[in-house]
């Protein structure tokens, strides 16, 4: 193991990382707000994925294309929200568990109608030649990637901290109530917060799709961005930034130096190590119990 | 002994009426399945569209014997539960004659002993598992598609002989039909060639990157190298191998002979070899493809890319050679009649697009030609190379 | 007609048609049948664990696993006799289920559910993993089951075995519900602080309830082989996991009724829903949407809430 394969796999095991950040963050936003956990959400990448094929099959430009994604995905997480979930937000959870799997599979056997199973690829001005530094071989997709998710969580970061809407969401994941009492609208708050999960769904979509190829199961990787959830915890944001990216590292590292048996079950091996040590992640923390 | 004349003339009369389930004076009822929702939707997608393609032709030509053939296609998920209760549907409650199978293995492992039991032809136009044709079983047929160990054999061959490679790295999914046919491949190399597999290295299908299996593969230097697995996966890899630097020939297993795995790769799939069902994919410049394209995008304007696709084209070929053995077997149609003349069937290409088949009492492994292409210019073209070695998958059978 | 004596007439009415039901069947709809007890068989068990002891399962297509690939290596390698595979298939699942509820009884919600994931794809992996022993992708067979060399026709014997567990099924879980270990369910589900102030052992019960459930399932899966005769892990993964859960939810949860209403609800829809063809996962998932928005409490509040009406 030379230092540049090591480097070389560094490079890897964040853009992969990356993505599953994104996803991560996507899974996280209505969970703090709703306290729904959104099955659906590998769906929703894979719309966006698909959304993104057909804009640029209309002859836009990709740096168009990109924010008009997320836009179409902020809509779709309104209207899901509105239209599927507020209605039953008052039932039990395994009710809401499957009817988010539900507008999940409504969304992929559309897809699935149309454009069947056929792989497709996304052209984009970044499929260029990768560059070659210090050894390394640097793909510029994945450079992207991981520069999108920085962009992404500093905006995240900022939007939560200082902005109005941002810090009325953090009030409403906190206690519905005391949000109510203070004046937020937390009817309002909660259908912005699935809007910007899937937006943020849209975008790690559209970043997927020229390294992975586009076809509807894409969203099986929502299973590892819950891992990723876990382990940097649910309840925080940082955490699934992070969690996303030591899960991508450890993913690939492991791969490398054990195989590919390992690089299967580690993942889940992760998973319930920290279900039973650690369940809230290396940054999140339990909920508060009012007796 | 005039009562045993008396009874003898009538069944005389009477018994060319009793006709078999499925085979009425005007129509002759065939039952199918395959996957037509789920991740596996392609293959019983292509496999009804085909199949009804070829039927509309045949009627329109006048049917088999004054009968008009009719088609009922269930849904199989990809599920041997649901393929069982598909064929059990077709087979009792909609008292088909026959059944044409479009499904995966799986799927059709699961519905054989029924068929068996009920004593009726399935034809098997997809799947490959070795149960359909080993033991022989007289009701179950395979058509278009070719023996597991074919591919080994031909795989092994056209690499040591066909591109004289004295190094071969081989990089395979863990999942059962990649893996097998990367240790196929390992193995005939060595035994058969004495051909030197520098690299093995394995990868999980769903994997997005592959950087550690190339690095190792870089540092062998092999003349080719092997690749089994999903489009989606190769074109992934292919990309990641010339950012490497890896400047060898890929040969690819037959999942990607397809044009799938060039709308996903694209300019690194140019110079990937493999073997293909059938001598032309869909996309290929043959006169006779073109045509046969032609009709098929006018029976079915609105479907998307990738369609019509291997399956269409396999289903399509097999429903005609089911044709021309009914019209062989007679007015007198039945299970058995249908048997016998399939078992007549030899060196038999329904049209330039198929591959020949030959059925005999002995075995009913129906075709074991693959053809060898290459990507040029952004589509699969035949070679020339051929085989010279014969098989010997039908040894067992003698 | 009076409802206590009518009910009991629908009792002994549908026992005395399922009875009959093989005779006078078809294939394919003796098929159904099957399969709908065998769902039905796996749904209590599930509604107990969810529905009555308030914890969500994402594996319980696991255990059933267990009890699939359990049963058919018992008769494929070792042959041995029909009701002790089951037996032994059982048990094996429990054991499974003794494995999870173990380490998640201090677990709940989302987090209970991730745990039950994680096992999931671990079986999965597993059963992939070792392909010459499980058949990996490729699947697995049943071959001929052992019966004690009994000269009746096997999917008799099968039939009446699947119509045995059920019945079985059914009245333990009515025990269970009725006595004192389905209360302490319920309060565990209702409220866990309020259940251990009560003095329930919370941790004990949960664990007895993934016990007994992964029991259940263990049972429908081993029947599914018999029936079936082949299996492969795409029938145990994470779509069929959800499949099931669906059974309590439009079914009802928390009750017996519930689990047969969901189960043979669903096992009929797919069936009904062929003429659709590839739009039935579509359809499917649109149905099950609408009736999580019109029919929060499932089949079993539904009808309560008509009979309601005057």
């Amino acid at each position: 193991m030379t230092a540049s394969v090591l480097l070389q796999l560094l490079v890897s095991g964040l853009s992969v990382g990356s993505i599953y950040a994104i996803v991560a963050l996507a899974l996280v936003i209505p969970f703090k707000a709703s306290g729904i956990l959104n099955f659906g959400q590998g769906e929703i990448v894979t719309v966006g994925a698909y959304t993104a094929l057909v804009l640029v099959g209309f002859g836009m430009s990709y740096w168009l294309v990109l924010p008009l994604t997320v836009v179409i995905g902020l809509l779709a997480g309104i209207v899901i929200e509105r239209g599927f979930i507020r209605p039953i937000m008052a039932a039990p959870e395994f009710t809401l568990v499957i009817a988010t799997f539900a507008v999940g599979l409504i969304l992929k056997s559309a897809i699935r109608l149309y454009w069947q199973d056929n792989p497709f690829a996304l052209e984009t001005p970044l499929n260029a030649d990768p560059i070659h530094f210090a050894g390394v071989v640097l793909n510029p997709l994945y450079l992207w990637v991981v520069l999108c998710t920085l962009l992404l969580v500093v905006f995240l970061a900022y939007f939560f901290k200082y902005n109005r809407l941002g810090k009325s969401m953090r009030a409403v994941s906190q206690s519905h109530d005391a949000a109510r009492l203070m004046g937020i609208g937390v009817e309002r708050v909660l259908m912005i917060s699935w809007g910007m999960s899937a937006a943020i769904g849209a975008l790690a979509g559209i970043l997927l799709a020229p390294i992975v190829g586009i076809n509807p199961e894409m969203g099986h990787l929502v299973l590892k961005a819950l891992v990723a959830a876990v382990i940097g915890g649910f309840t925080s944001l940082p955490g699934a930034f992070f969690g996303g990216i030591a899960l991508g590292l450890v993913e690939t590292y492991s791969g490398a130096f054990f195989g590919s048996t390992m690089k299967n079950i580690i993942p889940f091996v992760l998973l319930v190590v920290f279900l039973l040590i650690r369940p809230y992640g290396l940054f999140g923390k339990p909920p508060v119990v009012r007796i | 002994m005039r009562r045993k004349i008396l009874t003898s003339l009538a069944a005389l009369m009477f018994a060319p009426l009793a006709m078999a389930q499925g085979v009425t004076k005007d129509e002759i009822l065939i039952g199918a399945f395959g996957p037509t929702t789920g991740p596996a939707a392609y293959i019983g997608l292509g496999g009804r569209d085909g199949m009804q393609m070829a039927i509309k032709e045949i009627n329109a030509a006048g049917g088999i014997n004054g009968r008009k053939l009719r088609v009922i296609f269930e849904d199989d998920g990809h599920s041997p539960t649901k393929a069982l209760g598909a064929v059990k549907k077709l087979i009792d409650q909609d008292k088909v004659f026959m059944v044409f199978c479009a499904a995966g293995s799986n799927a059709t492992v699961g519905a054989i002993d029924y068929i068996k039991e009920q004593k009726r032809i399935m034809y098997v136009s997809f799947a490959s598992a070795p149960a359909v044709t080993w033991p022989f079983n007289r009701y179950l047929f395979r058509g278009s598609t070719t023996e597991v160990p074919r591919y080994g054999e031909l795989y092994s061959e056209y690499i040591a002989d066909g591109l004289k490679a004295k190094k071969v790295a081989i990089m395979n999914g863990r999942e059962e039909y990649p893996k097998n046919e990367g240790n196929a491949l390992a193995s005939q190399l060595k035994d058969g060639y004495g051909v030197d597999v520098v690299a093995r290295a394995e990868f999980n299908i769903g994997d997005k990157d592959f950087t550690p299996q190339l690095l190792d593969i870089r540092k062998a230097a092999p003349d080719v190298i092997a690749f089994f697995g999903n489009p989606a996966e190769a074109s992934i890899a292919l990309r990641q191998a010339r950012e490497f630097g890896l400047k060898q020939q890929f040969f690819v297993g037959a999942t990607m002979v397809d044009a799938n795995f060039i709308n996903v790769a694209k300019a690194n799939a140019e110079g990937a070899s493999g073997f293909a069902l059938i001598p032309f994919l869909p996309g290929n410049k043959n006169p006779d493809l073109v045509k046969w394209e032609g009709a098929w995008k006018a029976e079915y304007p609105n479907l998307p890319a990738g369609r019509p696709n291997v399956f269409d084209i396999m289903a399509y070929t097999d429903m005609h050679l089911l044709a021309h053995a009914m019209k062989a077997a007679g007015p007198e149609l039945n299970t058995d009649s249908l048997i016998a003349s399939l078992e007549k069937v030899r060196n038999y290409s329904s049209s330039p697009l198929a591959s020949p088949i030959t059925f005999t009492d002995k075995h009913h492994v129906g075709n074991l030609s693959l053809h060898i292409m290459q990507v040029k210019n952004g589509a699969w073209e035949p070679l020339p190379w051929k085989p010279s070695r014969p098989s010997v998958i039908l040894k067992r059978y003698e | 007609m009076s409802g206590q004596s009518g009910r009991a007439a629908l009792w002994w009415l549908t026992g005395l048609a399922l009875i009959v039901a093989p005779f006078a069947l078809g294939t394919y709809h003796a098929y159904l049948v099957n399969l709908a007890l065998i769902n039905i068989i796996l749904a209590i068990g599930l509604n107990l664990l969810t529905g009555n002891s308030g914890q969500i399962s994402l594996c319980h297509s696991s255990f059933m696993a267990i009890g699939a690939y359990g049963f058919t290596l018992l008769n494929n390698l070792y042959h041995w006799p029909v009701p002790f595979a089951v037996v032994a298939a059982v048990l094996l699942a429990s054991i499974g289920g003794y494995a999870v509820g173990y380490p998640a009884r201090r677990l709940s919600g989302i987090y209970l559910a991730l745990a039950t994931l994680a096992f999931l794809a671990l079986t999965q992996v597993v059963i992939e993993e070792f392909p010459d022993l499980t058949g990996g992708i490729r699947g697995l067979k049943i071959e001929a089951m052992n019966w004690f060399g009994l000269p009746i026709d096997h999917k008799y014997l099968v039939y009446f075995l699947l119509l045995g567990c059920t019945a079985l099924g059914v009245y333990a879980a009515k025990q269970i519900m009725d006595n004192r270990l389905g209360r302490a369910f319920d309060a565990i589900r209702t409220s866990p602080q309020g259940a251990q102030a009560l003095g329930i052992p919370v941790a004990e019960i949960k664990l007895t309830a993934f016990v007994i459930s992964a029991a259940y399932a263990g049972l429908a899966g081993a029947l599914l082989s018999m029936v079936v005769g082949f299996i492969d892990p795409v029938e145990f993964g994470v779509s069929a996991a959800i499949r099931y859960i669906t059974f309590i939810v439009i079914g009802g949860m928390g009750s017996v009724a519930g689990s047969i209403a969901g189960a043979v609800a669903l096992t009929g829809l797919p069936e009904a829903l062929r003429p659709v063809k590839e739009y039935s996962d579509l359809v499917y998932a649109a149905l099950l949407l609408l009736s999580l928005l019109f029919m929060p409490n499932g089949l079993v509040g539904l009808a309560s809430a008509l009979r309601r009406k005057p």
